[in-house]
């Protein structure tokens, strides 16, 4: 239950970010801290607005934060690195290139030689189950699918953390509870620490090690919940329920005083 | 996976076939209307009967103007396509030398933008043929239809490479940060290639706004004929029927040029995979 | 040692160089002189004077007072004058619409009455510039220069370099019908008249064809018209058309002229024509354009380059005939001054500017150029 330990794969202390929007000054994040231990599951919970793709954003390096500390496996986060993978929830897959290029696209940036790249990328294929799909272009794929490839791509690079944004926001229903089955089962195989961020409890309770619910903006961490289920888990169990039932709560009341604050004219 | 594409193109034919009997209509009425003019001023002995020719002397002009070298010129028709689409040629080459270097270096930097737009708003509004007689007094009689031609295919491409710059998506420039890449990299493995299908589509409008030039241009004047100047040289004479084949070889050239460039334009894409 | 290397090569190259150029020149030296052809280009006549600057060309040929400008303004100088080409070549001529010429203008005028008194002040016209060209110190021959001036908007002194090369007369005589023969031919062997054409305009052959381009009745009539008192077409003017800025055509422009009709009324006037100009810019740029006007229905009568009323007459069946002359000669072609162009022959290699190839001009350097023995090709 205790993410403080001694060398934390995330480690993020009293993070602060201000952005400028028009004339306001609007405060997104504020003395947000969380640290997750190597190959931990976390789920990034919160009312919308709340500053969860932000942490992740200022994490992955496309950001900067406004103040505070923020360490991936004891180095300052300064700019966007290869250690730490993203997958987006537009996919945001390169259009021109094949499944196989760009699960390649890190690799090539890195100089790394044909013959690796291949066998990595292969390796990846297989592992996010794309076999045969090698030359086909995203155009040609359906969005569960594209997100393998996001994934594998993310992956490819061998980075310490996977930072993922809403990565199944699009997609429908039956696709995204088979998505999450597969990410676990890569999950699993690879061993990554995983921070995801989703608006579902429902996907939080059922991927989660642990689940950081946040504030309303400016954001911070309202409630850190573990969740000591068993995989697989049974969404119908009481426990599931519960646990699901205790978020729910936490997050309602957020979400109330997000509204409350909408409405006030400040 | 697999799509024959004859299959497909025969499906296409099938599917279609009442626009391309239309078509064929349309063309149809149009020649026999343009008879039946031609004939009605003949008849009636018109002042400028030569002037409006029957389609079939067009026709046989046009075959004419393949089979036999002008004696005063010494060329065929084949020899003034040659002309004009080596002017074409030059001029495209240019122009995209130019432009995409500009349009890249305009869509990315939001000083080069600011220096380079006042110039290129100020110039683009002004038609190509204006500056027919500075070129070719300045340039002369090779270079100056040649720039012609360039600046009319520079624009389209220039604002279509700016709008493809400014049109990469944001997500993709993210991810290749997250996956590493550095500036030059992501200019070179995320801009260059999302750029490429709009720098086809202004190279597609450029090519076409391109013939228009090239035919003004070599009627004031140029080296070694070329269509334009043919339909100048004929018009002068009087060879009217001459003068309308040379019409049709521009409108056709116009037609290969565009269909080819939208058809690299479309096979690129595919091959890219955005369309 | 890297170092003596790179001498040996850089010095192997110097010898490799030299010696090639060395057998390129002694070998051309030994050939026999082989001709080269004349090249040309065309342009419009206002032009060449600056491609001639510029050094795009290295002569042209043109109509007065283009020539004279050139040579005046020390840009170039004049290798040979078209009457030593083609001795008394018929240039520009009056040509009249053959719809005008059936026109019932009522009252019993009609457009070939009209056509007479306009002949007959040509012919007056014509006549008063001749005499004053005959005497340079007469006031007459004054009034020609200024005349000139205005209708040419160029100097006095090119006026008057351009006047000296002129030959103004209106008679259709023999010289003159063998020059619009020989130009005829000229034009179907060149390929701008082709020779079907001939027998759809309703003719057996080239001479079938001039003795019917050429009516000479109006100049026949000449003695039988008498000045008129009034004018008789207030509301119908002739419609008359020239190329603007063309000294050639300035019988026109003296018949207009008060001054010299005698104070009160102009040549035309005199004779009871009203006339306007057909084009609303002060003449047209070029004969054809001129023909198309008179294809439009724009031109009653006009002064134009006699090659493009053959040619679109024969190739477009323009309602066109040649009622009298208007000159001879008075083109030349000009070359860049101090270039070593002394004679045709050196104008092998060279680049000679033509205002089209519909053009007498164009005729008159083939046929100088071939004269020679040479070549004459388009330019590429």
């Amino acid at each position: 239950m205790d993410g403080h330990e001694v060398n934390p794969c995330i480690d993020i202390q009293d993070l602060f970010k201000t952005f400028v929007k028009g004339r306001k000054e609007v405060r997104a994040l504020a003395n947000f801290s969380l640290a997750v231990p190597d190959a931990q599951f976390v789920c990034l919970l919160g009312p919308s607005g709340c500053g969860k793709t932000t942490v992740l954003r200022i994490l992955a390096g496309l950001e900067t934060k406004s103040g505070g500390m923020v360490k991936v496996k004891g180095r300052e986060v300064s700019r966007a690195g290869s250690d730490r993978g993203m997958v987006f929830q537009e996919f945001a897959l390169f259009p021109w290139r094949t499944v196989r290029k760009n699960i390649e696209f890190g690799l090539e940036i890195r100089n790394m030689p044909e013959t690796e790249r291949r066998k990595l990328s292969s390796k990846y294929i297989d592992l996010v189950g794309l076999g045969g799909f090698e030359d086909a272009h995203p155009k040609e794929l359906s969005g569960g699918m594209k997100q393998r490839v996001g994934i594998a791509r993310a992956l490819a690079n061998e980075p310490a953390v996977l930072l993922m944004d809403e990565p199944f926001g699009s997609l429908d229903a039956q696709t995204r509870n088979l998505m999450q089955k597969e990410l676990l089962r890569i999950w699993s195989a690879t061993r990554k620490t995983i921070l995801f961020v989703t608006h579902s409890v429902d996907e939080a309770v059922f991927l989660a090690d642990r689940i950081v619910v946040m504030t309303a903006r400016p954001g911070k961490v309202r409630e850190d919940i573990a969740v000591d289920l068993p995989r697989p888990r049974d969404r119908t169990s009481s426990d599931f329920i519960s646990v699901r039932g205790r978020v729910l709560a936490e997050l309602d009341e957020e979400f109330e005083k997000a509204r409350a604050k909408e409405l006030s004219p400040d | 996976m697999t799509n024959d594409p004859l299959k497909a193109l025969n499906k296409k034919l099938k599917d279609n076939w009442t626009q391309y009997l239309l078509a064929v209509i349309s063309i149809a009425v149009f020649i026999a209307a343009w008879h039946l003019y031609a004939a009605y001023l003949h008849e009636n002995d018109s002042g400028y009967q030569g002037y409006i020719p029957y389609p079939l002397d067009v026709a046989e002009a046009l075959v004419d103007s393949f089979r036999y070298e002008d004696p005063n010129l010494g060329l065929t028709m084949f020899d003034h396509i040659a002309a004009s689409l080596e002017r074409i040629l030059l001029g495209f080459v240019i122009a995209i030398v130019i432009a995409v270097p500009l349009g890249l270096l305009m869509g990315t930097f939001r000083k080069a933008d600011a220096v380079g737009r006042p110039i290129v708003e100020l110039i683009r509004p002004i038609p190509p043929l204006a500056w027919i007689p500075i070129f070719i007094v300045v340039l002369g009689m090779l270079w100056g239809p040649v720039a012609i031609v360039a600046l009319g295919i520079f624009f389209p491409v220039l604002l279509n490479v700016m709008f493809g710059v400014r049109s990469v998506e944001p997500t993709l420039m993210d991810a290749a940060k997250t996956l590493g890449a550095n500036r030059s990299q992501m200019f070179l493995k995320v801009v260059l290639p999302f750029t490429t299908p709009y720098l086809m589509t202004g190279v597609k409008v450029g090519l076409g706004i391109g013939w228009m030039c090239i035919v003004a241009a070599e009627m004031v004047g140029n080296y070694g004929g070329g269509v334009g100047y043919f339909i100048k040289d004929t018009a002068d004479v009087g060879a009217f029927e001459y003068m309308y084949a040379g019409m049709i070889v521009i409108g056709l050239l116009g037609i290969l040029t565009t269909g080819v460039a939208g058809l690299i334009e479309g096979r690129l894409s595919r091959w890219m995979g955005m369309k | 040692m890297e170092r003596n290397v790179l001498y040996a090569i850089v010095v192997a190259a110097i010898v490799i160089v030299s010696s090639a150029a060395a057998v390129y020149v002694l070998t051309g030296d030994d050939e026999p002189k082989e001709k080269y052809p004349v090249y040309f280009v065309t342009m419009g006549v206002s032009s060449m004077k600056g491609a001639l600057a510029s050094g795009e060309i290295d002569g042209f040929i043109a109509w007065e007072p283009f020539g004279s400008e050139a040579i005046l303004e020390d840009l170039g100088e004049p290798l040979i004058w078209s009457g030593e080409i083609m001795p008394n070549h018929p240039c520009c001529v009056v040509v009249a619409s053959t719809d005008y010429l059936e026109l019932d203008l009522g009252g019993g005028l009609t457009g070939a009455s009209m056509t007479s008194r306009f002949v007959k002040a040509h012919i007056e016209a014509t006549s008063w510039m001749v005499d004053a060209l005959d005497d340079k110190d007469s006031a007459n021959y004054t009034l020609l220069v200024e005349l000139g001036v205005q209708f040419t908007g160029k100097s006095e002194a090119i006026v008057e370099s351009a006047l000296d090369h002129m030959k103004y007369g209106y008679e259709m005589d023999q010289t003159f019908m063998e020059g619009i023969t020989n130009f005829t031919e000229m034009f179907i062997v060149g390929g701008a008249i082709s020779e079907d054409k001939l027998a759809i305009g309703g003719y057996e052959d080239v001479d079938d064809f001039v003795d019917q381009y050429t009516n000479e009745t109006f100049l026949d009539a000449e003695s039988a018209v008498q000045p008129s008192d009034v004018i008789l077409n207030p509301d119908d003017p002739v419609r008359i058309g020239f190329l603007k800025s063309d000294i050639h055509e300035l019988a026109q422009w003296v018949a207009q002229n008060t001054t010299v009709g005698g104070g009160a009324k102009s040549l035309f006037e005199t004779y009871g024509v009203n006339v306007v100009n057909a084009s609303a810019v002060g003449g047209y740029a070029s004969g054809p354009e001129e023909m198309d006007k008179f294809a439009a229905g724009e031109v009653d009568i006009g002064y134009l380059g006699c090659a493009p009323a053959i040619q679109k007459h024969l190739n477009a069946q323009v309602h066109t005939v040649i009622v009298a002359q208007a000159n001879s000669e008075g083109s030349a072609i000009v070359v860049e001054a101090d270039a070593g162009i002394e004679s045709i022959d050196d104008l092998q290699n060279k680049t000679i500017a033509v205002p089209s190839t519909g053009t007498i001009q164009f005729v008159l350097l083939k046929r100088a150029v071939n004269d020679e023995g040479l070549e004459l090709k388009l330019k590429t």
